[in-house]
């Protein structure tokens, strides 16, 4: 490479490292918003700058998924931008932890987005945007909307019928009656709601009542298990002749002229048993101030101006969080129209914890193993344990002694281990020399991760504060003590579940792998090369994308295995309703994607066995099932036990499957140890303390285990006496 | 103990580019208890025989009988005959004893342990029998082979090229050991082999088989003394027949070294090149651009001609064959 064009090469990747170097004068601005919305955006930018040359406006998209984790992980830092644009709910949780800073509150915008915003007499920042649930209906069918809730069960009971030989079924309304955000405009309509002013509280007459409705509505006219697409779908193709959905779907909807429906959106109906509206959460697409300045500020209250909320309407088609603002689009009128009676949804970290329970709730209604009021009562048992107070702080003083201790002993045993080694060390110099980068890189990827985490498990924390706890969190887990061992929560459960979710899946992968390996051999197959190669495929395929497709499969109305299931005569299996069933869809889904490795492992292992030996198992009278037993599995022993404990290790930790495949459904019974830790850091309310001291423990497990496995490996396989050297008597 | 009778006896590989006949119409006679040695070069088809006994493979034209009974659709373990792979095929997770032991287990012979000891006894490894396979040597391994096969008592013995592991030395001892183990046991046994030396050695009766057919069948001295054509007669016998085509009109004529007669005779030729053996020299020669070697021992050691050295020559046994076919002439 000459010199010219290392110094292009460096210079791209300096210039990748550094993608946003920017003049001090300049305002920045980062938003995920795409389409339109971005093009209305990036044009307000061009006119901000043509008018105010001396501060540029530089708008700079990030893709969704990365945009919150980069803020939080910027701003602290001092490289992240003056101003961007995430929904309002991170508002409270970020403020606290001084990323954003308060602004004046915004004349003419939306009351409900003010209130989203207001923190006293300022706003957390400047309301751009709002969102919320809305109706959306065929023309066709239902040319007018419905005024209320018995108009609305009228109408979709009309347009619901079941599937008759070639017809699929179809729904009077589509909309995700098990989450939690799609529950809340009912909640809200029936008078109730999710906390009552002082804490979460579930348990109500009107969420009853509210629950009672929607249960009804999903027995008699929603589609059912309907995620986010499914609904999207399911109205496009004329299956649904309403669905309850938000502006995100005017996107996705085809046009009339290419086969789409002729659709119109209202505001959700009014409850008839209350005369109040449905109410939604209202979430507001906001702009929020990251670093202090008189120019930030400017573009800020400029942005969320009459002007630019125009322009983003006109424009970017946006339902904007500004009053009197004029629509072409009757649909965005509608929307707008709707966030009248939307409730703003609160900032703050205690209710983030309702999520999950409610959800949890709304499934366990839609299984029916539970009544409203059962459920939601459980659901407040839930989140006393979710929101319990953290555990009191533990002097640091014996835990820091005990530490440094135990360090110095680890040194002084280093220290004298290396002390003893010296001279081979010296000479081995080079060779350590060798292995620093990847010491270091090991170190730096593996061992310091390590240490962090083990430490936070001795900590409370949700990411802002921290409180030293000692080992309450270990006792907390070992002890059960929130809840009893046979709850889905506890360790020991959980636990159990993971030892009979590896076991069951060794046993799978091994005998589909050694089976396929076997007839992989026999001369009688044809195409020997084009199987191999096939089979190999399942491992080959990232397994998230596997896991998601057979999440599909499962599918109650829309799967394939539930369609195989209908050619004989049975009846819809709800998959994910029961234990068996979740752990045999996660179990089809894990047997698919490891028994390749068992398989090219065996393949392997086959191929340096000479063929001669099952010969003199034929001729010494050797069944087929006695030669697999006698001569071929013992000769594959050696192979085949480091894959069953490598293979062991992955379905352990086979968080991809549980989590994308049967998500732990039914609440939490199928979870195994890594998704039961992972929810408790990102589900849960973020204890990351908690979900730490989980990972401890699951790593204490696998050593003891890789011990004990180590101890067998060493004994029965690779141990023995050397063989003798040729002797020439 | 059985004879084994091939009739007709036809095999053909799948191969990538169509059938390929490995057997072409065998007929061969193996009387009881007669120790037959299948000779020939890689490839004439001499294993697939052995594995056509065996069961191993299925013959695609023609019978295999053992004891006079047609056994082409009877399983290998029905067949009652016993195999020694070149690899030995030991089974490496087993000890001696049980690999020894393995086929009476599978057949829950009460007398297995009494029988594993005996033939251990006999082959001189009851040392070893609590050895698994990689604790052995060459030799050793060889010869838990030839127990795993004796203990079962079959009524044929098949050994495919089990020598070809094995040193030189060693070699010489195991033939000998072979011999007496049959002498012993008297158990009909088919050998393969590609070393015609052992093919003498071992023999009562030496089958010479090529591309697929049977060449010669006959005692290693039959087969030595009047070969049947210029195959065989090239093929047995170390060092080679040399085969001169110039010497008579109508025949070409095969002379070994030892019927070469140095100093006197009505031939000449030139010496190209001599090999010291000690107790014997070889002296390769050329006649009318053909070769030869002379054997020459005892006193003539002392005088060995030099190389450019032109030398007369006599023939004391010369063998005719047609130049055309090959076959041999009266």
């Amino acid at each position: 490479m000459s010199a010219a064009r290392l110094g292009r090469c460096l210079s791209i990747g300096i210039a990748l490292l550094a993608p946003v170097r920017v003049d001090a004068a300049d305002v920045t601005l980062w938003h995920a918003w795409r389409g339109e919305e971005r093009a209305a955006l990036e044009t307000l930018a061009a006119r901000w700058t043509a008018a105010h040359p001396d501060a540029p406006l530089r708008a700079t998209f990030v893709p969704y998924d990365a945009l919150a984790g980069k803020i939080e992980a910027a701003v602290p830092r001092g490289n992240g931008p003056d101003l961007f644009v995430y929904a309002h709910e991170k508002a409270g949780t970020w403020a606290a932890r001084g990323l954003t800073l308060p602004v004046a509150p915004t004349p003419g915008a939306l009351p409900v987005a003010a209130a989203a915003l207001a923190d006293g007499e300022r706003a957390r920042g400047w309301p751009l945007a709002a969102k919320a649930l809305a109706l959306y209906r065929d023309r066709a069918r239902v040319p007018d909307a419905p005024a209320d809730t018995d108009a609305l069960r009228t109408a979709a009971r009309r347009w619901t019928r079941p599937a008759s030989g070639t017809a699929p079924a179809q729904w009077g309304l589509a909309m995700e009656t098990t989450s939690a955000y799609a529950v809340a405009p009912w909640l809200h309509g029936f008078g109730g709601g999710v906390s009552d002013g002082a804490r979460l509280r579930f348990r109500r007459p009107e969420n009853v009542a509210a629950l009672g409705f929607v249960h009804a509505l999903a027995r008699e006219v929603v589609a059912p298990e309907l995620s986010g697409a499914m609904l999207v779908r399911s109205f496009d193709d004329g299956r649904a002749a309403m669905a309850i959905s938000g502006p995100w779907m005017l996107g996705e909807l085809r046009a009339r002229d290419a086969g789409g429906v002729d659709w119109a959106v209202s505001p959700l109906p009014v409850v008839r048993a209350t005369g109040r509206p449905a109410a939604p959460w209202a979430t507001v697409e906001t702009l929020f101030l990251a670093r202090e300045g008189p120019d930030a500020r400017a573009v800020g209250a400029w942005l969320a101006g009459e002007e630019s909320a125009a322009w983003r309407a006109r424009a970017g088609r946006q339902v904007v969080a500004r009053q009197g603002v004029g629509y072409d689009d009757p649909a965005l009128a509608a929307f707008s129209a709707a966030l009248e009676h939307a409730v703003p949804m609160p900032v703050d970290a205690v209710f983030a914890l309702h999520w999950e329970p409610l959800a949890r709730a709304l499934r366990r209604l839609s299984r029916g193993d539970a009544g409203p009021e059962a459920v939601l009562a459980q659901a407040d048992t839930d989140v006393a344990v979710l929101a319990r107070p953290p555990p009191a702080p533990v002097a640091p003083a014996p835990w820091l002694a005990g530490t440094a201790l135990l360090a110095a002993a680890g040194l002084a045993y280093g220290a004298r281990g290396a002390w003893r080694a010296r001279s081979e060390m010296a000479r081995a110099a080079h060779a350590y020399a060798w292995m620093a980068p990847a010491l270091a890189g090991v170190g730096l990827l593996v061992v310091l991760p390590f240490l962090v985490g083990a430490a936070v498990a001795f900590f409370e924390t949700d990411g802002t504060s921290w409180t030293f706890v000692g080992a309450t969190h270990f006792l907390d887990i070992l002890l059960a003590r929130d809840w009893g061992l046979a709850s889905p929560l506890s360790l020991w459960r959980t636990l159990a579940v993971t030892l009979l979710w590896t076991a069951a899946n060794l046993v799978l992968h091994v005998v589909l792998g050694v089976a396929l390996a076997l007839l992989l051999r026999e001369p009688w197959v044809r195409l020997r090369g084009v199987f191999r190669a096939l089979l190999v495929l399942p491992w080959a395929i990232p397994s998230y994308l596997t896991a998601m497709v057979w999440k599909g499969l499962f599918h109650r109305e829309m799967g394939a295995v539930n369609a195989i299931l209908a050619a004989f005569g049975v009846p819809a299996v709800g998959w994910f309703d029961r234990f068996a069933t979740a752990f045999a869809a996660n179990l089809a889904t894990n047997a698919w994607l490891g028994f390749p490795f068992m398989m090219v492992t065996t393949l392997g292992a086959l191929q340096a066995m000479p063929r001669e030996l099952e010969e003199a198992a034929v001729l010494d009278g050797a069944t087929g099932a006695q030669r697999l037993r006698h001569v071929i599995l013992p000769q594959l022993a050696p192979a085949l036990l480091p894959a069953i404990v490598l293979g062991s290790v992955w379905t352990f930790n086979a968080f991809n499957v549980i989590y994308l495949v049967s998500g732990g459904e039914p609440d939490g019974t199928t979870d195994i140890l890594v998704s039961q830790a992972y929810r408790w850091a990102f589900s849960r309310g973020h204890r990351y303390g908690y979900a730490a001291a989980y990972g401890m423990l699951i790593f204490g497990m696998l050593v003891l285990y890789g011990r004990g496995v180590g101890r067998l490996l060493g004994g029965g396989v690779a141990g023995g006496a050397p063989p003798a050297r040729e002797d020439k008597a | 103990m059985a004879d084994v009778d091939f009739v007709a006896l036809a095999k053909c590989h799948d191969g990538p580019r169509g059938p390929v006949e490995v057997l072409r119409g065998i007929d061969l006679h193996v009387p009881d208890g007669a120790f037959v040695v299948l000779v020939g070069p890689s490839g004439c088809g001499k294993s697939t025989l052995l594995r056509c006994v065996a069961g191993l493979e299925t013959p695609s034209g023609g019978e295999v009988r053992i004891g006079g009974v047609r056994v082409n659709d009877v399983p290998p373990a029905a067949r009652d005959v016993a195999m020694v792979f070149q690899g030995y095929a030991l089974y490496p997770h087993m000890t001696v004893r049980e690999n020894m032991g393995f086929a009476l287990r599978l057949r829950k012979d009460p007398d297995t342990d009494a029988r594993v000891e005996e033939v251990a006894r006999m082959l001189g490894l009851t040392g070893l029998l609590d050895r698994l396979p990689r604790q052995l040597s060459g030799g050793q391994r060889q010869r838990v082979a030839m127990g795993r096969a004796i203990v079962r008592r079959p009524r044929v013995f098949l050994f495919d090229e089990p020598l070809s592991n094995l040193d030189a030395a060693l070699r010489t001892q195991v033939r000998a050991e072979l011999r007496r183990l049959h002498a012993q046991l008297g158990v009909t046994t088919l050998y393969v082999t590609h070393d015609q030396v052992e093919a003498m050695t071992l023999a009562d009766r030496i089958v010479v088989l090529q591309g697929g057919t049977v060449q010669q069948e006959g005692t290693p001295q039959e087969v030595y003394d009047a070969p049947a054509n210029r195959f065989v007669a090239g093929f047995v016998g170390t060092p080679g027949m040399a085969f001169l085509a110039r010497l008579e009109p109508g025949a070409v004529v095969g002379v070994r070294p030892h019927a070469v007669v140095l100093g006197r005779g009505p031939h000449r030729g030139t010496v190209r090149f001599v090999e010291r053996l000690g107790a014997e020299a070889l002296v390769h020669l050329e006649r009318e651009g053909e070769a030869l070697a002379a054997r020459v021992d005892g006193p003539g050691l002392a005088s060995l001609p030099e190389v450019g050295a032109e030398v007369s020559f006599g023939l004391d046994a010369v063998h005719r064959f047609d130049p055309a076919t090959g076959a041999r002439q009266a």
